[in-house]
């Protein structure tokens, strides 16, 4: 039951639906027969943290342990922030109520840059100080995990420690010895000089950071017995991993709201700007088997109507035939739909396409990323115009008449020529329809256009390469915008000051962390949601700090220097990702991982196993 | 294939579901539960499944009645047992029955409204204030409406929608019964509260559960 503080609340916030827990199948305990509670905190809204996968599954993992109970801790809109100040309500979980303070584990999952400022903002609506050094006690521990975690210098100041790499057995291990010091009472800092001792936990403050004059990183040295580099944490085998076999199924309408089970992790294209690409490795699948008890289970427990089978590239699943086949064997009589997200026009046999019936879709959607093949050569983006058009053709005579193209704009190498080519492929595609004789009769076709800003990441062959600067990227759009000379193709082109932040925060620095917490004192969170957005304010903490945006945007870094994230190891080595530049700017392309392997390195964290690796085709 | 009617009591931390997200929730319930649904034979087939009357986000109820169709024989106890299995918190079935009235017979629905004030002293001044002003017949009450494609605001007239009401105090709060029109012509009790709350100046806290519906010889609804 909601206390009566609350109710009044939720009547005057938009969604209440999103604060009031008590959906089906989440986990309620007694919380003074478990030793520790945990909140698993998304910082972003309900709809898109329960879309979630990664949270999912770590809940339903600490809720197997009978010592814990994990709770889900959304931030809340702005309305209801407001709400919760003015009337003294605390965060609290989604389960309990009780406030999180009060918990003794807090993980934050950063799947975004821009939600850095939300993590800082819902410490603070827990009550709690936002800096680490200010957290004196024991409990709560703040945890960090994700993607971000790959560069966590941004907000390393704020966390007690960060979880890299895949979370199914580090956070195991993690609440194993908070519960032993807990019971031993001891202080925090022996806690976490024994927590940096856990492979795959990187504790920021054990490491002190020098820079040269330029601001450039001279040395990250590790104290008190952590280890000079942090090697993230990978699960082996993806078939005995632990896997929910139930999901919390949420009340009201949110982003992703199926059952969605995981294929295969890491991917074998090596796009050359995709951060994931690299940080997943290695290639590990699942079997059809266990994927196919995975989903019956799930949607007994939940009653969802349709499957997602997840992964970077689901179409490079060595066994997705026998999978689909296993799949429709049940799913038809149950009217249950199956989805494949991220297939990739080059390579899916239309056959299989139509096994999965039911798949209602009003438009098809490609990524060809950039408007030439040399550029498309650059990125290591393998895809052909002739594999697009032919893919669009086949689509036309099958009665469709919308096609959707994603681009990038500010790519390395890119130049003009590339940018009026995304118009000319368009146009291509727009071609194509008209050429087609059987086309519907008085239907026209509308190609839509999409564009984004390249953000360089880290861990990635192009983590050396600056961003256009706003001034460019507006050019480039505005060029684009006149090499566009049909109505036929819809454009529409994004960029924005977000774009930007996003890239600094990305290859940032320790020094960051007092933007971040100015800016969030001024007011910044939310800052991925365009209305909400703040650049002014963000302006204003940059030029408070002394410190410049540019400096980590739109600056090439040398080969030589040092990243604030180097003394972190994803496995994949550093003198890979720079051959893998080098040949960016040669246009040269690297085959799949499955036809040849390119040496990553990521296998060493799979004592040299790689599921790519022993299916090569020589 | 038959037609059955569900009567689904809804309350607790379950009142913030939105009628739409109600359906969503429903046509999975009927899933887990293994109930065999007649689909829709259109060009995407899709469960039939209705509430007959919306519920506004934030009103509890007591019975909210519910069309399926089904096509095997369950019996209705079979239906109420295993749909009540796999429920969420605060959603729970209490009746179910062949659907033979049509919903375009319900009339009237009948409300419970407590208002919580701080004290016995403010219930009494808020239900005296509120029978002299319901007694008027003078109530009036803004809604946002739409004439032709233009938004204007409309008066509404609360006593007209109105067909029986009944105040008291009950400690520090108030009670009232109220029976609105229903239907095409319906009145929201939140307008009602909204009203009198701006019209006496006070500011309780407001639960609002719906307790039944009515057929326009205020027979039940059924």
């Amino acid at each position: 039951m909601l206390d009566k503080k609350l109710e009044r609340i939720l009547c005057a916030v938009q969604k209440p639906g999103r604060y009031t827990g008590g959906e089906l199948n989440s986990v309620v305990k007694d919380k003074s027969k478990v030793d520790i509670r945990y909140a698993f905190c998304f910082p972003d809204t309900y709809e898109i943290g329960m879309s979630h996968l990664g949270m999912k599954i770590l809940y339903s993992l600490a809720n197997a342990r009978e010592d814990t109970w994990c709770e889900r801790v959304f931030a809340p809109w702005t309305d209801m922030e407001q709400q919760m100040r003015e009337n003294g309500v605390p965060l609290y979980g989604l389960e309990s109520g009780d406030p999180i303070r009060e918990f003794d584990l807090l993980g934050f999952t950063l799947q975004y840059e821009l939600s850095f400022s939300n993590v800082l903002n819902m410490l603070d609506l827990a009550g709690l100080p936002v800096r680490s050094s200010d957290r004196t006690s024991l409990t709560p521990i703040v945890a960090a995990g994700g993607p971000c975690v790959c560069n966590s210098e941004p907000i390393a100041p704020f966390v007690d420690l960060c979880m890299l790499g895949e979370g199914e057995e580090v956070t195991n291990d993690l609440i194993d010895l908070l519960k032993k010091h807990k019971k031993l009472g001891s202080d925090k800092q022996t806690f976490l000089r024994e927590a940096a001792q856990i492979e795959g936990i990187y504790v920021p403050s054990l490491y002190d950071v020098t820079y040269h004059e330029d601001g450039t990183v001279q040395t990250v040295t590790a104290r008190d017995g952590a280890p000079a580099t942090v090697k993230k944490r990978i699960v082996s085998d993806l078939d005995t991993m632990f896997c929910p076999d139930s999901f919390v199924v949420p009340s009201i309408e949110v982003v992703h709201d199926r059952t969605t089970t995981e294929i295969f992790r890491g991917c074998i294209r090596g796009c050359r700007f995709c951060q994931a690409g690299f940080l997943y490795r290695p290639i590990r699948e699942k079997s059809p088997d266990v994927i196919n008890a995975q989903c019956k289970s799930i949607c007994d427990a939940t009653g969802y109507d349709e499957i997602s089978l997840c992964s970077l590239s689901s179409s490079d699943y060595s066994r997705m035939e026998e999978l689909i086949r296993k799949l429709i064997a049940w799913t038809d009589d149950e009217k249950i739909n199956v989805a494949l997200p991220s297939l990739r026009a080059d390579n899916f046999p239309r056959e299989l396409m139509e096994k999965l019936a039911g798949v209602r879709r009003s438009s098809l959607t490609f990524a060809p990323e950039a408007g030439t093949q040399r550029l498309r050569d650059a990125i290591n983006k393998n895809v052909t115009q002739e594999e697009v058009l032919h893919t669009a053709k086949q689509a036309f005579s099958g009665g469709w008449t919308a096609v959707k193209l994603y681009f990038m704009i500010g790519l390395p190498t890119e130049t003009d020529e590339d940018v009026q080519g995304i118009a000319d492929l368009a146009q291509k595609v727009v071609d194509a329809y008209y050429a087609n004789p059987d086309k519907p009769k008085g239907k026209s076709v509308t190609v839509s256009v999409s564009t984004a800003s390249f953000v360089p990441k880290p861990f990635t062959p192009f983590q050396w390469e600056p961003q256009d600067d706003t001034e460019t990227i507006l050019r480039k759009q505005a060029l684009l915008k006149d090499s566009v000379h049909t109505r036929k193709v819809s454009l529409s082109c994004h960029h924005s000051d977000t774009s930007f932040l996003e890239a600094v925060f990305a290859r940032g620095d320790r020094r960051l962390s007092e933007v971040l917490e100015t800016a969030w004192r001024k007011g910044c969170r939310f800052d991925g949601w365009e209305d909400q957005f703040r650049f002014d304010l963000w302006q204003e903490a940059f030029a408070e700090c002394g410190l410049d945006m540019a400096f980590y945007a739109n600056r090439r870094r040398d080969f030589d220097e040092v990243f604030p994230w180097d003394h972190l190891d994803y496995g994949v080595s550093k003198a890979y990702l720079r051959r893998e530049n080098e040949k960016a700017h040669k246009s040269e392309t690297t085959p799949h991982c499955r036809l040849r392997c390119g040496g990553c390195g990521a296998d060493k964290l799979n004592g040299g196993k790689c599921d790519a690796r022993c299916q090569t085709v020589d | 294939m038959r037609a059955v009617r569900l009567w689904i009591k809804k309350e607790g931390r379950a009142k913030y579901i939105s009628h739409l997200d109600m359906n969503r929730c429903f046509t999975r319930a009927v899933r887990r539960a293994g109930l065999n649904l007649w689909y829709t034979e259109g060009f995407n087939p899709h469960p039939y499944l209705c509430f007959l009357a919306p519920l506004s986000l934030g009103q509890e109820s007591d019975g909210e009645p519910l069309d399926i169709r089904i096509e095997d024989d369950m019996t209705d106890g079979e239906i109420l047992r295993r749909m009540n299995a796999v429920l969420p918190e605060g959603i729970r079935v209490v009746r179910v029955h062949d659907a033979i009235a049509k919903a375009s017979e319900i009339a009237y629905a009948s409300y419970t409204i407590l208002l919580e004030t701080d004290s016995a002293h403010d219930a009494e001044s808020f239900a005296s204030q509120a029978k002299t002003l319901l007694d008027s017949g003078e109530l009036y009450a803004e809604k946002l409406g739409k004439q032709g494609r233009k938004k204007v605001t409309k008066q509404v007239s609360i006593c007209e929608k109105m067909r029986t009401y009944a105040v008291r105090c009950q400690g520090d709060a108030v009670r009232m019964e109220v029976v609105l029109n229903a239907g095409n012509d319906m009145l929201n009790p939140t307008l009602l509260v909204d009203a009198l709350q701006k019209a006496i100046g006070m500011n309780p806290f407001v639960s609002i559960r719906r307790t039944g519906f009515f057929k326009a010889d205020m027979q039940t609804f059924a």
